[in-house]
């Protein structure tokens, strides 16, 4: 166990969380301006709707930031396999000027890569080569608010637009060519704990994003823009005004008892039940479309303060659920609670990826999966949210759900997970999700404390074990049977995501810098690379002039204190 | 109390401090120097305390001198004397002020510092895990204030309220981490920070 892991993740409640944000001091451009290297390539193309659509054919382009509106991170061409990926080497690295957390899924537009860093930096960049067109750096207001760094995942691409949410809660669009902004608009205010790290999702000339916020008592949200002018359209809310109580539900969604004192909470609803503005309910990840039904499905975080739920009766509808909304109006169609009441802050938060699998009576159907900080991967009946089947647990579970003391209360899994906002990946020939997991013991502990205005409201402290050690875990899970399939343990606890491609292969990467390649059926180790900084973002691959590359950020990261970087490495065949 | 070893943490602080640097705006800056004329009655010459039960303000983190006028005006936290002082600030107002005195140079305080409870309180921190949030050197960020150099009777009385839970505007954060502290790891600890002055 590295004592680094021990000394970050000890102060989980105080600083892996509560770091504000600040203008990085030393930057020679000025904020909210671009800088242009280059011309931009003749070759960028204006992404259409229909491109969106069948992204997920699409061999030369990675459009979305999850491989296409399903988020099944499966990347269809072949060029590289579990054959000839052992052979894989370096094309290019490319620096960016931000040494900080990097989450970036890039974007890949014929041949013209896409990615962001910390503090809402966007260059684009030649995908074959690095050479940089242009460097674009947002200039962030004066109050930022985030609980676990100023990471970025990405942008979205849509018509000669790129997207971005920024950690000071705006909406900002670029043009594609240039890097200059089109519009930008204030998502929500940061002063009350807003703030984004999502890519959003473009589809049909709206620009889909949720929020994060659940550490500090916000309502949380999915809103629709405007694609044209980034006039807000609507705005479903993750936290009813009413009903948010639910059916005071005894179990989790896997049929576990939670220890809730229902007569209690019931008896404090009856004083206070008005608490929905703070109830919480961020959605941290990109949200997966259903094209056929016009359907948004995404998961939910958790209730607000993360610990201390006497303060907050009832079920907290519809934090930790998965939920089905109508994409053209934002209207509500289903959900599933997975922790109903969560005093333990397991919330969902890696994205929900859209698929079919085997429904108990053994017919394929039509599902949406999502991989839990529980450690559990839910498969979920897609047309009527019923949870099908949940797989075997993937790291320890000890404990569960014991509730959280003054002292501090031990269980597993700790409150990273599970699986992390880390995306998963899918084969859908294999029927095999892959999911990356944190072992990390923790005690809960839980204080009353009152809303305390915009700032980190956790009502207690979730503490690293020093004693007990710390890793990670690679695994693949059949999502017909909830079984195991394979497992690869990991000597630091995995945070980042996974790339699955039709050559029969998965990359994933580690904090202490390993870029690795497995076999997608049986997990066997085939190819690595050490990046120098932790890689703890999802890769995704592309082709250029007929050759196959995979990219991935190593820039280390935040919340498990992994070695920072400034980079994006590409790899190619030679 | 709990010991734990964390070899990296000296290295880790440092540079999250250098990521976070924060350059105080100068329009904001000539605005809140109009602004805290009446401070100065408390917090001495441009944030300098003469005084140890007035806090330092000079070079304090805007966001942390932000969020304390905020939460004085709004009955989170409670003073007798700032909270009539804070009821009439706008936003604005708390912004300029927090600019201003994070652009200012934190003087040494006359003390006479105990060497052996200095050492002693340096060994409190490190167990404590102050620098996690604090940052090594206790200079702060953000919304985590610095305490370097400040006044070692103001840092004993907020850890004191803190653990006691008559200070609760941070919801709860030192109160956990002050939980296990006895009043003889407060006094040593408040003359360590206190001597972490320029």
């Amino acid at each position: 166990m590295s004592s680094r892991f021990v000394s970050l993740a000890a102060v989980a409640v105080g600083c892996a969380f509560a770091l504000g944000s600040s203008v990085v001091a030393a930057q020679e451009m000025a904020a909210g301006a671009t800088t242009t290297a280059r011309p931009m390539s003749a070759n960028l193309t204006p992404i259409t709707q229909s491109m969106l659509d069948n992204a997920a054919k699409d061999g030369k382009n990675w459009l979305h930031s999850n491989g296409n509106y399903d988020n099944t991170r499966y990347y269809p061409g072949k060029q590289i396999t579990s054959e000839n990926v052992s052979r894989l080497k370096p094309a290019f690295v490319f620096q960016t000027a931000v040494l900080e957390s990097m989450e970036t899924a890039p974007i890949v537009d014929n041949g013209v890569m896409f990615l962001t860093t910390s503090f809402n930096h966007v260059y684009a960049i030649d995908a074959a080569t690095g050479e940089e067109y242009w460097h674009y750096k947002h200039k962030l207001g004066p109050i930022v608010t985030v609980c676990c760094g100023n990471n970025n995942r990405g942008v979205a691409i849509s018509e000669g637009k790129l997207y971005m949410g920024t950690i000071d809660a705006k909406l900002v669009a670029l043009d594609a060519k240039t890097g200059k902004v089109l519009w930008e608009t204030q998502i929500a205010d940061p002063d009350k704990g807003y703030s984004e790290t999502m890519a959003p999702v473009v589809v049909d000339g709206k620009v889909i994003i949720g929020t994060n916020g659940g550490e500090y008592g916000i309502r949380g949200f999915v809103k629709a823009f405007d694609a044209n002018d980034g006039k807000l359209l609507w705005t479903f809310y993750t936290i009813p005004e009413k009903g948010h109580e639910g059916v005071w539900a005894k179990d989790d969604a896997t049929g576990r008892d939670e220890h809730r004192n229902i007569d209690a909470e019931k008896a404090g609803f009856a004083k206070d039940s008005s608490f929905f503005d703070k109830l919480g309910g961020g959605v941290w990840m990109t949200p997966a479309i259903d094209r056929k039904t016009h359907t948004i499905v995404f998961v939910v975080g958790n209730p607000s303060p993360d610990l201390y739920g006497a303060i907050r009766p009832g079920d907290n509808l519809y934090t930790d659920s998965m939920v089905a909304i109508d994409l053209d109006k934002g209207t509500y169609k289903w959900h599933l609670q997975f922790v109903p009441h969560d005093v333990w802050d397991l919330d969902a938060v890696s994205p929900v990826i859209l698929t079919q699998a085997r429904d108990k009576s053994g017919k394929m159907v039509d599902v949406a999966i999502h991989g839990g900080k529980t450690g559990h991967v839910y498969v979920v009946d897609r047309a009527s949210g019923k949870l099908i089947r949940f797989s075997e647990a993937m790291i320890p579970q000890e404990n569960m759900w014991v509730l959280p003391t003054k002292e501090g209360a031990r269980m597993l899994p700790g409150a990273n997970g599970g699986v992390e906002w880390s995306p998963m990946a899918i084969n859908p020939g294999l029927h095999l999700a892959y999911a990356a997991n944190l072992h990390q013991p923790m005690t809960y502990s839980v204080e009353e404390v009152p809303y305390p205005g915009g700032k980190l409201w956790l009502g207690g402290a979730f503490k690293v074990i020093p004693t007990e050690e710390q890793w990670g875990q690679l695994v693949a899970v059949n999502l017909d049977t909830g079984k195991i399939a394979w497992k690869h343990k990991t000597p630091q606890p995995l945070i980042g995501g996974v790339l699955a491609t039709a050559g029969n292969v998965v990359f994933n990467g580690e904090a202490n810098g390993w870029f690795k390649a497995f076999d997608a059926k049986d997990g066997r180790e085939l190819w690595k690379y050490n990046c120098g900084a932790g890689v703890n973002a999802p890769a995704v691959s592309y082709m250029v002039g007929g050759k196959q590359y995979v990219a991935v950020a190593a820039g280390g990261n935040n919340q498990i204190d992994s070695k920072r970087g400034n980079s994006v490495f590409v790899f190619a065949l030679p | 109390m709990t010991r734990s070893a964390f070899t990296a943490l000296g290295a880790l602080a440092l540079a999250a401090s250098a990521l976070a640097q924060h350059q105080p705006d100068p329009a904001q800056v000539a605005a809140g120097r109009e602004k805290s004329a009446i401070c100065a009655a408390c917090h001495g010459p441009e944030g300098n305390s003469q005084d140890p039960q007035y806090p330092i303000l000079a070079g304090q983190s805007w966001r942390y001198i932000y969020n304390q006028l905020k939460d004085f005006r709004e009955g989170r936290r409670s003073d007798p004397q700032m909270s009539p002082m804070a009821a009439g600030l706008s936003q604005e107002d708390m912004i300029a002020l927090g600019n201003y005195y994070e652009a200012q140079k934190p003087e040494r305080i006359k003390f006479q510092f105990d060497s052996a409870k200095v050492e002693a309180g340096r060994k409190v921190a490190d167990a404590a895990l102050c620098p996690m949030c604090h940052l090594g050197g206790f200079v702060g960020q953000n919304e985590i204030p610095r305490e370097a150099g400040q006044w070692p009777q103001y840092v004993k009385k907020q850890l004191s309220d803190f653990h006691a839970k008559r200070r609760t505007n941070d919801a709860g954060n030192m109160t956990s981490y002050t939980a296990n502290l006895s009043d003889q790891d407060i006094e040593d600890l408040s003359q360590y920070i206190g001597n972490l002055g320029p």
